[in-house]
């Protein structure tokens, strides 16, 4: 019960983040933006990052560098997510982040790439995708 | 409306690559460590393409409410939803539930025009189209989840199969 409540207030804040990242994004310029939120993000993690006990950045030395530059990303994640928004509105901007999103990670399983457990290819997760296809569809027309 | 579709596209399918990016580090330094560097990089590349875009007029805020600054934090709050989601229901269910919280908001604040968003009405055929993507990423989810106890057990079986002899 309370895991189910964290994972929806967990959705609702993802949304809103990209409303409330577009609103801003009317009166600041798309850059401005995506450098302001995440520069306020990056403050705040840092100071929960000092009073949390579980730290240990010489860890990171361990991990592959291309996965520690993922943070990266984020830039175009943020850019990408407004601009579509600004176009085709929250909901059928989200569907279609859901289905890429959903459509990368399956290839990637498939392929087994970036070190992942290679899994097979089911039709059950082919009709997954096939159906979110079709609910923007129904969405649109 | 194309342009709209590209990006969309392309956001979803960075963040998927950005969630195994983050997983792998996750494993060695934890979710603060994680959620700093990649709020900390993601900064640094939004001020450098910025820059390239805008040049120094990247640093003249006008008209910027006050609540603006603080809509960083609704990263914060994801991660520590996201984190506690999937402590307590697995990978799996926390995620199926956070895709269809996200779309079922989406569709609200839509259909309200909250947050200068252009007011979509709702109308049944929203309703049934969001109810249908929400049924695929159920379908989606569930046979990942069967897949990954089916793995479990083929390695279960092939442990005890070498214990055995």
């Amino acid at each position: 019960m309370k895991g189910s409540l964290f994972a929806l207030l967990g959705g609702a804040l993802i949304t809103l983040q990209g409303v409330a990242n577009s609103r801003i994004s009317q009166d600041i310029g798309t850059w401005q933006t995506a450098t302001v939120t995440q520069f306020t993000g990056f403050i705040a993690a840092l100071l929960i990052l000092i009073f949390v006990r579980d730290r240990n950045w010489t860890k990171l030395k361990q991990v592959n560098p291309l996965y520690l530059s993922g943070g990266a990303l984020g830039a175009f994640i943020i850019f990408s997510n407004i601009t579509a928004i600004h176009h085709i509105g929250a909901t059928l901007a989200i569907s279609i982040v859901l289905i890429a999103q959903l459509c990368l990670t399956f290839i990637i399983d498939i392929k087994g790439w970036f070190g992942v457990l290679k899994q097979k290819m089911s039709l059950s997760q082919c009709i997954g995708i096939g159906l979110m296809i079709a609910g923007v569809v129904i969405l649109r027309f | 409306m194309i342009a709209g579709l590209f990006f969309a596209f392309i956001a979803g399918s960075l963040v998927g690559l950005q969630n195994i990016f983050n997983s792998k580090v996750n494993e060695h330094a934890g979710s603060w460590v994680t959620t700093t560097l990649v709020l900390g990089l993601g900064f640094l590349a939004s001020l450098t393409l910025g820059l390239i875009n805008d040049g120094r007029n990247l640093f003249i805020i006008h008209n910027m409410q006050i609540w603006c600054w603080f809509s960083g934090l609704i990263g914060v709050g994801v991660v520590v939803c996201l984190m506690n989601g999937i402590k307590l229901l697995g990978p799996t269910f926390a995620i199926l539930l956070v895709m269809t919280s996200q779309l079922g908001f989406a569709l609200l604040w839509d259909s309200l025009g909250w947050f200068g968003l252009v007011e979509v009405p709702f109308t049944l055929k929203q309703f049934i189209g969001v109810l249908v993507i929400m049924s695929g990423v159920l379908v989606f989810k569930l046979s990942e989840r069967q897949k990954i106890t089916r793995s479990k057990n083929r390695l279960i079986v092939k442990r005890s199969k070498k214990i055995i002899s």
